[in-house]
């Protein structure tokens, strides 16, 4: 009895992780947008550096990566600041209107990867 | 931020305690961590204590191994009370939203009812046991329910960030 207990709701577990493999199931990979304009806002904050960008459609609220991933890769407090061109490459949010996160951001030439 | 959450969670989330939180490079990551480390001993300190309650392990009489896990269970409960409370203030707003957030709310104030349950109902029919005596059903029902729910309340938690 004890041990179908255990079997049974570490399957349960077990499923529930596989299911839960990324945190990108409220964007929609498969409409993918490449958003460029003027950075008007900018959070370098945790769990995840935001920034808003007005592109030619609307102003779009941009997630990008954990700050620590963000500066290890290069893509700093300063290259995500106020006033950069940026261009962005993500998923639009199945949520949040007018969201998506970005798979990958270029500023100034240089791209940097966000996942 | 999001402005439908009830005032109390964006005041929280709009406070210099969570722009603290959010703004420093270590301290959203080092509470996630720690939030995962205190996880894994409430639930090997809730394993030993379902366990028992459900027949298993039981060269070792109930009352003492229940208190000592007991003990374990509640210091690691404590670090996840810590930690979750500055990872739920730097998101407050979203998180108050969150469907799986508001289920696993549920969870754990059923968690809670559970243990009270067993305090008042169960406990006194299973400390004074012997090693080896059978187990009360309402020690059963408790540890099980113990184990569903917290395994529940858990995954729960893991499943946050993906809705």
């Amino acid at each position: 009895m004890t041990r179908a207990v255990i079997f049974a709701l570490a399957s349960v577990l077990l499923t529930s992780a596989a299911v839960a493999h990324h945190g990108w199931g409220s964007y929609d990979a498969n409409k993918p947008v490449t958003i460029t304009g003027p950075i008007l806002s900018s959070k370098f904050e945790n769990p995840h550096a935001t920034i808003t960008v007005r592109a030619s459609d609307k102003v779009w609220t941009v997630t990008l990566a954990p700050t620590s991933r963000m500066s290890t890769r290069g893509a700093t407090e300063k290259v995500v600041a106020v006033g950069q061109d940026v261009s962005a490459y993500g998923y639009p949010s199945t949520v949040e209107k007018d969201e998506m996160r970005a798979e990958r951001i270029t500023v100034n030439g240089k791209t940097y990867e966000m996942r | 931020m999001t402005d439908a959450a009830p005032a109390i969670f964006v005041a929280l989330e709009q406070s210099g305690f969570a722009a603290a939180i959010r703004q420093s490079p270590w301290l959203y990551p080092a509470a996630n961590v720690g939030h995962i480390v205190f996880l894994t001993l409430f639930a090997g300190a809730i394993a030993v204590m379902d366990v028992r309650l459900l027949g298993g392990l039981s060269a070792a009489a109930p009352g003492p191994l229940l208190a000592r896990t007991r003990n374990v269970a509640l210091a690691a409960l404590a670090g996840m009370a810590v930690t979750g409370s500055l990872l739920f203030s730097a998101e407050a707003s979203h998180l108050a939203l969150n469907p799986v957030f508001q289920l696993k709310a549920v969870l754990f104030a059923a968690g809670l009812i559970n243990v009270a349950i067993y305090q008042f109902w169960a406990k006194p029919a299973v400390e004074h046991l012997a090693p080896g005596a059978s187990m009360p059903a309402r020690a059963k029902v408790t540890g099980a329910l113990s184990l569903v729910i917290w395994i529940a309340v858990a995954a729960c938690g893991r499943s946050i960030a993906y809705f």
